[in-house]
């Protein structure tokens, strides 16, 4: 039994995991090179893209990490993460019974099984038809491309309305419409002119700037003040409902007496004296120089490669970017990607395997060390994009992850 | 060379936008592009040494949360920090930003004629007037000079070399008190000291000038440079032979640590040994102290904290030492910042064409600060701590003073008026 836990990595599998260990008593202390990727995400939870019921990632087979993980840990987790969202002022709606078909800033359909509800509004289930707002002046959500897109699959989209805001003195991220959008006078100014353009309006859709840490307040007196349906639609980077879990976690974190290190890059430190079996936490680069981070148990949250989870070298070698630790990949390197860059890559599946405690451990199933786990990305056997199961991989093996570091 | 660093890790980017979400100036102002937007991206129009060609950069706080929070290791702040260096200011703005980037020499001149300018500080027409004149923001909370210096003070602890080993290996610390504890609050100092001896430890005063942050943060690199090197040369013999060099103000030991190597561009084995020895002073308590404070039966501190780790604190990337230790502080209830940063950023909420956006970056902070209602807001940097007393009413300490009161020791800041 570990009391302290030094997770890796801060993007949703290294938060969720914080948030979790921290509020069953453990002393945690999360370390990054960085914020991890929830600021440029949907913000929403994807599961799995082709199943509409909880066991049709069954179909992925035994090689991939969310079929051991599914009846265990998958429904716990996601109930989790729902409750700890309601909690942060965040609510999503969704559950692992049904998908939900959400529209794209492309004008594609995004399949996913929980949403913030500020974006659940807008399922494509729902057969209203809607209009689709362009907020002047705001180069990151283009409202004719979603149309166009939307349309060409089938969606009723009425039409799109140019939504004017007062002119600024540079071009306007989602983040700086979210936050001038907080502002009660800013917002009556916006919605007294807008009001005026949304004439015969039932249902709108609006890119995802209604607020960052009060979008529900944002969001209802925006919809009060216009008097339409509203839902928003993700955009570019920074993203908002991104990045508001990503606040809301973090929040959560350090609320529960996380203590979030960011900055050091980091490399695994094996405890000397337990004859190579245990590990005793990070080296990080601090800015006077290695400074060396204990702990009982470390979980990497790394992420995969694209994420700086793992390192291929030279000679063909790919190993695990904090302690190392061997990775499976084919020697021929042509074989690690797919012939052209839209279709599922293999290099995609290039993971850390676990043992059923989320342990990282050899192909006979024998774990490297007794107090190392992983979860998300870094776990070897899930294409996470071609799959659509990021986040509910993320949150499964995150709720495993701590129920073996913990117990 | 200085330049070198930025040149060529701007091609880490991807233009995530990570930074830019995170930046507390952006947030409050479209006068600031952004992190990203004037430091990676706007990179290649620049030349070294050259004027910047987008004066926007200046906005830049330099409180470091872009390179703290980036996944791709770009040093985007010391990057817009360089660029800022490069950017014209009018005349009058010099000379002010010539002041406030000598704390040292200010507190110096002015002991002479004390009372005359701690009563000029607190004389509402003359702030008024060094506003308009001067750009000076009239809101801006300055320190009164102490009547005596903390190295004349403490006098007996000045060494120019290490003494010979008195102890064991390791019980002994170089402090660097920085130009805030030794022009106006020696109180702090001699405070530290006790902490320190408390905890079974000697300490030793190197020779020492200012860290040369307000410098830098001022566009002076060469003056910057000439404290550094004077710095590094007083320090190094501590540092040479195992001893750490301990700070309580926390962008002081981050220039130490940091700046000189990263932003003034100085290298060599004394850079280097100097910053891998040098800590902040709750780091220091941590990573080294933590088996002594166990030993310890503290004193309980029934008091509810709001604690506030400081931009430059967090650009240690050590996490917040302070927080472990007050945690371990029974009856002491501790409420966590959730904001970045508080806004003055060093020099840079005290300039009146800055004033109102550090204000605004400051905000959440403050409405943190006033919603919780605590005893104490708790800071490791001494120019937040006065910033945020001013704008939030609630009384600002040091961490260690809280630390000092669970040890049983006596708080030895002077009170409201008196010396």
């Amino acid at each position: 039994m570990s009391s302290s836990l030094l997770i890796v990595g801060e993007g949703l599998t290294g938060l969720f995991s914080a948030v979790l260990a921290a509020r069953k008593g453990a002393s945690v202390r999360l370390i990054a090179e960085g914020r991890g990727g929830l600021s440029l995400s949907h913000g929403c939870v994807d599961v799995w893209r082709q199943g509409d019921s909880k066991s049709s990632f069954r179909r992925a087979g035994r090689n991939h990490p969310l079929f051991g993980l599914s009846s265990a840990a998958l429904e716990p987790a996601l109930l989790e993460f729902l409750q700890l969202m309601q909690e942060a002022h965040l609510p999503y709606a969704g559950d692992l019974d049904r998908v939900l078909r959400l529209p794209t800033a492309l004008g594609s359909v995004h399949r996913t099984s929980a949403a913030p509800i500020t974006l659940a509004a807008g399922t494509l289930d729902d057969h209203a038809p809607f209009h689709l707002g362009q907020i002047g002046g705001m180069r990151d959500c283009w409202a004719g491309l979603a149309a166009f897109g939307l349309r060409s699959r089938g969606v009723d989209v009425v039409g799109t309305i140019e939504l004017p805001i007062p002119e600024r003195a540079r071009d306007v991220y989602a983040h700086d419409l979210a936050l001038s959008l907080e502002d009660p006078s800013y917002r009556d100014s916006v919605c007294a002119d807008w009001t005026r353009r949304l004439k015969g309006v039932r249902r709108l859709g609006l890119p995802a700037v209604l607020g960052q840490d009060h979008s529900i307040e944002v969001f209802t007196a925006i919809e009060e003040r216009l008097r339409v349906s509203l839902f928003e639609i993700p955009t570019l980077p920074p993203s908002l409902p991104g990045l508001r879990l990503e606040r809301a976690l973090r929040r959560l974190a350090v609320e529960a007496g996380v203590e979030v290190i960011e900055g050091p890059a980091v490399r695994g430190e094996v405890d000397g004296r337990s004859a190579g079996k245990r590990v005793s936490g990070v080296v990080g680069t601090t800015a006077g120089g290695p400074r060396v981070f204990r702990s009982q148990a470390v979980l990497l949250a790394t992420g995969g490669g694209l994420h700086g989870g793992w390192i291929s070298f030279a000679n063909g070698e790919v190993q695990d970017s904090v302690f190392g630790l061997p990775l499976d990949a084919p020697e021929d390197r042509d074989r690690w990607t797919a012939p052209t860059l839209f279709e599922a890559q293999p290099y995609a599946r290039f993971g850390l395997r676990v043992d059923p405690q989320q342990r990282p451990c050899d192909a006979r199933g024998r774990p490297y060390f007794e107090n190392l786990f992983a979860a998300g990305g870094i776990l070897a056997g899930a294409d996470r994009s071609s799959e659509g199961c990021r986040q509910g991989l993320g949150l499964a093996s995150a709720y495993a992850a701590v129920q073996g570091a913990l117990s | 060379m200085t330049a070198s660093l930025a040149f060529f890790d701007s091609d880490l980017c991807v233009k995530c936008n990570i930074c830019t979400a995170a930046c507390p100036v952006a947030a409050v102002t479209d006068r600031f592009p952004g992190p990203k937007a004037v430091g990676p991206q706007m990179a290649r129009f620049r030349m070294p040494n050259h004027p910047s060609v987008d004066p926007s950069v200046a906005w830049c706080s330099g409180c470091g949360v872009c390179s703290r929070v980036c996944p791709h290791g770009v040093p985007v702040a010391e990057m817009n920090i360089m660029a800022k260096a490069e950017t014209h200011v009018g005349p009058i703005q010099s000379l002010r930003d010539w002041g406030l980037s000598r704390p040292a020499e200010v507190a110096r001149w002015s002991r002479p004629v004390r009372p005359l300018a701690n009563a000029a500080l607190r004389s509402g027409l003359l702030r008024a007037a060094a506003d308009r004149l001067l750009g000076l923001a009239s809101g801006a909370p300055l320190p009164e000079v102490a009547p005596e210096a903390f190295h004349r003070r403490r006098a007996d602890l000045v060494r120019r070399v290490p003494e010979r080993p008195s102890g064991d290996r390791g019980t002994r610390v170089a402090f660097f008190h920085g130009c805030s504890t030794d022009g106006y609050e020696p109180w702090l100092g001699e405070m530290t000291i006790r902490v320190l001896q408390r905890l079974g430890i000697d300490v030793e005063i190197p020779p020492q000038r200012c860290c040369g942050l307000p410098l830098q943060s001022n566009r002076d690199f060469e003056a910057a440079r000439r404290y550094a090197r004077a710095n590094l040369a007083n320090l190094h013999p501590w540092a040479e032979r195992g001893i750490p060099i301990v700070g309580t103000s926390t962008s002081c030991t981050l220039a130490l640590k940091h700046e000189y190597r990263a932003v003034l561009g100085l290298s060599g084995p004394e850079v280097e040994a100097v910053s891998e020895s040098t800590f902040d002073f709750f780091e220091f308590l941590d990573q080294v102290l933590q088996d002594r404070l166990a030993d310890f039966d503290p004193v309980p501190v029934q008091r509810r904290v709001l604690y506030h780790p400081p931009c430059q604190l967090r650009s240690h990337r050590v996490g917040t030492p302070a927080l472990r230790i007050l945690r371990q502080i029974p009856g002491l209830e501790v409420i966590v910042s959730r904001a970045e940063c508080c806004g003055v950023a060093g020099t840079y909420g005290l300039k009146s064409e800055r004033y109102d956006v550090a204000v605004k970056a400051g905000g959440d902070l403050f409405a943190q600060a006033r919603q919780a209602a605590p005893d104490f807001l708790l800071t490791d940097s001494e120019t937040c701590r006065w910033w945020i007393e001013r704008h939030t009413r609630v009384p600002a300490r040091h961490p260690l003073e809280i630390l000092a009161e669970s040890l049983g020791l006596e708080n030895l800041r002077p009170t409201a008026g008196g010396d």
